[in-house]
C-alpha cells in the first residue's frame, strides 16, 4: 500500500517537476557572462516564437566536467554548446560526441575560424590582454612588467582550471619560446595569483585588491564603458585569442532547432549583437565595437591548437601543482 | 511518559499508516546516510588501495581537515564571547525593548552565508563603494583582508553567535531567581553572584552553544567558498565541492569517503551538544525572569548594543545595498550616479533570476509543506503512542540536518545517479534531487515546534472526545490538528525560510533550469557580476526581514520554544 503511494506521489513528482520540458526547449551550456547569455536567448527567442531556451552558465573547464557527470548518469542536458575556445571543441569532435551542421552562414566567415566538417563554429574574437585600475601606479605595456618588483603581489590571472581562455592562454605562452613555464614559475615567484574565472579578476582589478590582471579584453572595455575605473591594453609582445565556437550534441533531441540557434549566432543579426554586446565579431565586414582597435591592429601571438589539445591535461596539472 | 497515557492506547498494533509513515521518513532520512557509508565502504578490502585509505593518505585531507578545524575553533570562540555576553545583557538586565534587540541579533543567523560573505566583500578592501564614500579606502592593491583564515573565522563567528546566544538564554531564563534573591539579601556583590551563580548555572548552556557553533562552522559552505576559494584556503566542504567540481563523477568514490570523515566529525560535535543540552532544566520558574536594574549605566549598555548592531549588521548591510546601486565595480557612488539598472535587470524578463526564484519558491513551499503533512501525525504517533524504538527515529531525524549539507548533497547524487529501480525515473539533473534533499535536510526543523506543541497538549481533551464516541479521524480534526496547526505553520515558515536560501545542498544538485536563489547568487559574484549580486542578496534579506517579522506575528498565538527567538 505505502509503496504503491510511494511510486504514485514519485510519479506524480515526475510530471510536476518535467512539465517545463516541452518540445519546443532548447538547452544551452556557454561559458559567456550570464547577461550576454540572456541577450542572446532573448533574441533568437524574439526571432523564433514559440521556442524557450534554457541555459546555464558555467566556466568552460568547470561545465565540461558537469557535461561528463551528466552523461555517466544517462542524463545529457545540454542540445547546444557555445564555450570558449576551439580546443574543447576539437576534443568534443574526436570523441564524436558532436553533430556536423552546414551552415549557410559559414560564406562569410574565414575558414580557420570554423570547423572544415561543420563541427563547430566561432562566434566571436576574444582576446586576453592586460587590465588595470586607473588609480594604480603602473601602466603595464608588455607581459614581462608583470616580472617587475613594482608588480610584486598586485598581479591577479583567472585560472585554466577553470576558464578555457586561460588554458588557451597558458598554452600559447608556454610553447612560445620567449615565455615557456618559466614565464609562469616568474609569475609565480612574483607573487601573481591565480583566482577563478575572468569575472573573478575583473572585480579584483575594479574593485583595487590586485590593481593589475590578466584578462579578457571585453570585460574590462565594457566595464570601462560604464564608468569602472578599468583601462585594457593589448601587450606589445601579442594576445592570445579564444573565438567562443558554438556546436551542436549529438545526443540533442532537439538537432532541427539546435542548426537553428547555431544558424541564428552566425548571421549578421546574430553577429550585430555580438558587437552590441561589446565583442569583437567573427563574422567579415562587421563593424568593431566602440573601444577597439581595428580587427587588423590587433597583434596575436602564434598558437598551435594541436598541441594544445595534446597537452591540456598536462597543463592544467603542472598549473595547479605550480599555484596551489 | 507512558504513565500519562490512556489505557486504550497501549498495546495496540502498530497500523498499517504508521509504518507507511516511518517507511517514509526512512527513506529520506536514512536511506542517503547508509548509501553514503556503503560507498565509502564498498572498496575497504582493497585496504592500501581503498579509497578511504587514499584519501587519508592525502595532504590535502589533513590541511583542509586542519583548516576546518581552525576556522571553526577561531569562529566559535568569537561566537561565545559574543553571544553569550550579549545573552547575559539582554537576558539579566533591565535594558529596554529587549525583543527588539533579540529580533535584531536574530538576524545575522537568517541571512544565507553567501550574502554575508558578499556584503562583508563588498564593506572591506580597497573597493569598498562604502569606505570610498567616506574616503576611508585602504591604497589600491592592499589585500582584501576577508580572503583568509581570520576572515573566515570572523564571518562564521558572527553567523553562529545568535545560536549560543539561543543556547545561554534558555538557560538564563530558568535561573532561579529566589537563590539569587537569597544571595543578595546575604550581602553578596553583584561580581560574586554572576560568579558563583549565574556562570555556574548556565555553564551548560554555553558549552550545548559552543558545540552547536562549532558543528555549524565546521558544516558552514557559504563563507568559507566565497573567502577560501579565491585564496586557495580549502576546508572540508569547500575541499569536497571542489574535487566534484573539477572533477566530477570521477571522484565520487574518494569524495564519499571524505564525505563520511567530515560527517563523523560533525557528529560527535552533536552528541556533545546533546549531552550539554539534556542539563539544562527545561521547566521555567514562576514569575518574572531575573532582571538586574543597570541604573545609570543602562544608557550606555544600550548604546552599546546598538553599536555592536550597527557593526555587524547594519554596516555590511548598508556596504550591499551601496554595491547595488553603483552602474560598475569600483566606482565612487555620488547622487549623480546612482543606478537602479542592477534592480531593473533582475526584475524585467524571463532572465535567469526570476527562473531562480521560482525554483526556490515551488522548492522551499513544496518541502515546507510536505514535511508539515509528515510531522503532524509523526508527533501525534511518538507523543501519543510512544515505542521505544521511536526515540532512534527521533534521533535519525535528526542526522541529515547536523551533517554539513555538502555531506547530504553527495549522499543524494550517490543515491539519485541511476535511475530508481522499478518506476525508472531519473531524478538525478532535475529539481526533485533537490526536494528529496530538502525534505531528508529540514524534517528535523519542521517537526520540532509541532513536537513541543504537541507535548503541551492535555491527552484529557482526547480522551473526553473518545469517551463521547469520537473516531481517531474525528478526534484529529476538531481537536489535534486545530490545536497543532499554529505550530505546524510556525514550522512551515521555518522551512520555507531556510530553504528559500539554501546554498549548500544545492550547490552540488543544481542543473540547467533548476537554478536556486542561493546557487544564483554564488555563480553571480563568482562570474563578476558583483552588482547584480548584491542587487539580488539585497532583495533576499528585505524578503527574509519581512518573513521574520511575520513569524513573530504569528508567534504570540504559539506555545513557548517553538519560535526559537523569542521568549
Amino acid at each position: 500500500m505505502s509503496f504503491r503511494l510511494l511510486s504514485a506521489s514519485a510519479l506524480l513528482a515526475s510530471v510536476v517537476f518535467s512539465a517545463s520540458v516541452h518540445a519546443d526547449t532548447l538547452v544551452l551550456y556557454t561559458s559567456q557572462p550570464a547577461q550576454d547569455a540572456q541577450m542572446t536567448v532573448d533574441a533568437f527567442e524574439k526571432a523564433n516564437p514559440g521556442t524557450k531556451v534554457d541555459w546555464v552558465r558555467d566556466g568552460t573547464t568547470k561545465l565540461m566536467t558537469r557535461l561528463r557527470a551528466e552523461m555517466a548518469a544517462g542524463v545529457v542536458k545540454p542540445d547546444v554548446l557555445l564555450i570558449a575556445d576551439s580546443v574543447t571543441m576539437e576534443q568534443l569532435k574526436q570523441e564524436g560526441l558532436l553533430a556536423a551542421h552546414k551552415s549557410a552562414e559559414s560564406g562569410e566567415y574565414d575558414p580557420a575560424l570554423y570547423d572544415k566538417d561543420g563541427y563547430y563554429y566561432s562566434t566571436k574574437l576574444i582576446t586576453t590582454g592586460i587590465a588595470y585600475n586607473t588609480g594604480a601606479k603602473e601602466k603595464p605595456v608588455s607581459w614581462k612588467d608583470f616580472l617587475k618588483p613594482e608588480y610584486k603581489n598586485q598581479v591577479a590571472m583567472p585560472s585554466p582550471l577553470y576558464s578555457g581562455a586561460a588554458l588557451i592562454h597558458l598554452s600559447t605562452l608556454t610553447t612560445n619560446p620567449d615565455f615557456s613555464w618559466k614565464f609562469y614559475e616568474d609569475m609565480k615567484a612574483n607573487g601573481v595569483t591565480a583566482l577563478t574565472g575572468n569575472g573573478s579578476v575583473l572585480t579584483a582589478v575594479a574593485s583595487g585588491t590586485k590593481p593589475y590582471g590578466v584578462l579578457a579584453d571585453y570585460l574590462a572595455i565594457r566595464e570601462k564603458a560604464k564608468g569602472a575605473p578599468v583601462e585594457f591594453v593589448f601587450p606589445t609582445e601579442g594576445v592570445s585569442l579564444v573565438t567562443e565556437p558554438v556546436a551542436i550534441l549529438k545526443d540533442s533531441k532537439q538537432q532541427e532547432l539546435a542548426q537553428k540557434f547555431v544558424d541564428f549566432v552566425l548571421s549578421a543579426e546574430g553577429q550585430e549583437l555580438v558587437v552590441q554586446q561589446g565583442y569583437l565579431p567573427a563574422r567579415n565586414g562587421t563593424k568593431t565595437p566602440e573601444g577597439f582597435p581595428d580587427r587588423s591592429a590587433i597583434k596575436l601571438l602564434p598558437f598551435d591548437a594541436a598541441k594544445a589539445l595534446e597537452n591540456a591535461e598536462k597543463d592544467k596539472e603542472d598549473f595547479s601543482k605550480l599555484f596551489n | 511518559m507512558t504513565n500519562s497515557q490512556p489505557a486504550t492506547f497501549k498495546n495496540q498494533t502498530i497500523q498499517w499508516w504508521v509504518w507507511g509513515l516511518l517507511f517514509v521518513i526512512f527513506v529520506i532520512n536514512v536511506l542517503p546516510s547508509g548509501r553514503l557509508l556503503a560507498e565509502a565502504l564498498s572498496d575497504i578490502a582493497q585496504a592500501g588501495q581503498s579509497s578511504f585509505w587514499k584519501v587519508l593518505n592525502a595532504p590535502a585531507t589533513w590541511q583542509a581537515t586542519w583548516h576546518s578545524f581552525y576556522t571553526s575553533m577561531l569562529a566559535t570562540t568569537l561566537a561565545v564571547v559574543l553571544g553569550a555576553g550579549l545573552a547575559f545583557f539582554i537576558a539579566l538586565s533591565n535594558i529596554r525593548a529587549k525583543s527588539f534587540w533579540v529580533f535584531m541579533f536574530m538576524l545575522p543567523m537568517m541571512i544565507p552565508p553567501q550574502v554575508t560573505a558578499l556584503s562583508w566583500l563588498q564593506l572591506m578592501g580597497p573597493g569598498s563603494a562604502l569606505l570610498q564614500l567616506l574616503g576611508v579606502a585602504p591604497a589600491l592593491g592592499s589585500p582584501q583582508p576577508l580572503y583568509s583564515a581570520w576572515g573566515i573565522a570572523l564571518l562564521m563567528g558572527i553567523q553562529h553567535a545568535p545560536l549560543v546566544f539561543l543556547s545561554v538564554r534558555t538557560s538564563l531564563l530558568v535561573l532561579p531567581k529566589e537563590l539569587i534573591e537569597a544571595a543578595r539579601l546575604s550581602g553578596a556583590s553583584q561580581s560574586r553572584i554572576m560568579l558563583d551563580m549565574v556562570f555556574p548555572l548556565c555553564k551548560n548552556g554555553i558549552l550545548a552553544g559552543a558545540a552547536i557553533a562549532f558543528v555549524s562552522a565546521l558544516g558552514n559552505f557559504g563563507i568559507p567558498a566565497m573567502l577560501g576559494i579565491p585564496a586557495s584556503y580549502y576546508v572540508l566542504p569547500t575541499l569536497i565541492y571542489q574535487k566534484m567540481a573539477d572533477f566530477g563523477p570521477l571522484m565520487l568514490n574518494e569524495v564519499s569517503s571524505l564525505s563520511v570523515i567530515v560527517g563523523l566529525i560533525a557528529m560527535f560535535g552533536v552528541w556533545v551538544q546533546h549531552r550539554f543540552q539534556a542539563k539544562i532544566p527545561l521547566v521555567g520558574m514562576p514569575g518574572k525572569p531575573l532582571a538586574f536594574a543597570l541604573g545609570r549605566s543602562r544608557i550606555w549598555c544600550e548604546a552599546g548594543l546598538a553599536l555592536i548592531i550597527l557593526v555587524i549588521l547594519v554596516m555590511p548591510l548598508m556596504a550591499l545595498v551601496t554595491s547595488s546601486l553603483v552602474p560598475a565595480i569600483g566606482v565612487v557612488l555620488t547622487m549623480d550616479n546612482l543606478s537602479f539598472s542592477a534592480y531593473a535587470q533582475m526584475l524585467t524578463g524571463q532572465g535567469v533570476t526570476w527562473r531562480a526564484f521560482q525554483n526556490s519558491m515551488l522548492l522551499s513551499v513544496g518541502a515546507a509543506f510536505i514535511l508539515a503533512c509528515l510531522a503532524l501525525p509523526l508527533v501525534y504517533v511518538v507523543v501519543r503512542r510512544p515505542r521505544r524504538f521511536y526515540s532512534v527515529v527521533l534521533m535519525l531525524i535528526d542526522v541529515p540536518y547536523a551533517l554539513p549539507g555538502v555531506v547530504l548533497a553527495i549522499a543524494c547524487i550517490l543515491l539519485f545517479a541511476k535511475p530508481i529501480p522499478v518506476v525508472e525515473i531519473s531524478l538525478y539533473g532535475s529539481l526533485g534531487i533537490i526536494l528529496f534533499a530538502y525534505l531528508s535536510r529540514f524534517l528535523t526543523v519542521s517537526l520540532k515546534p509541532v513536537h513541543s506543541s504537541m507535548m503541551q497538549l492535555d491527552v484529557a481533551l482526547e480522551e473526553a472526545a473518545q469517551l463521547c464516541g469520537a473516531s481517531l479521524t474525528r478526534r484529529w480534526r476538531d481537536i489535534v490538528f486545530p490545536l497543532l496547526a499554529p505550530a505546524a505553520f510556525a514550522g512551515f515558515l521555518l522551512v520555507f525560510l531556510i530553504a528559500v536560501n539554501e546554498l549548500t545542498v544545492s550547490a552540488l544538485l543544481w542543473s540547467a533550469g533548476n537554478e536556486t536563489l542561493g546557487v544564483l547568487i554564488f555563480n553571480l559574484a563568482d562570474g563578476g557580476e558583483t552588482v547584480l549580486a548584491s542587487a539580488v542578496a539585497v532583495s533576499i534579506v528585505l524578503m527574509i526581514a519581512v518573513l521574520m517579522i511575520c513569524l513573530s506575528v504569528v508567534g504570540r498565538n504559539l506555545p513557548k520554544g517553538v519560535i526559537p527567538w523569542r521568549n
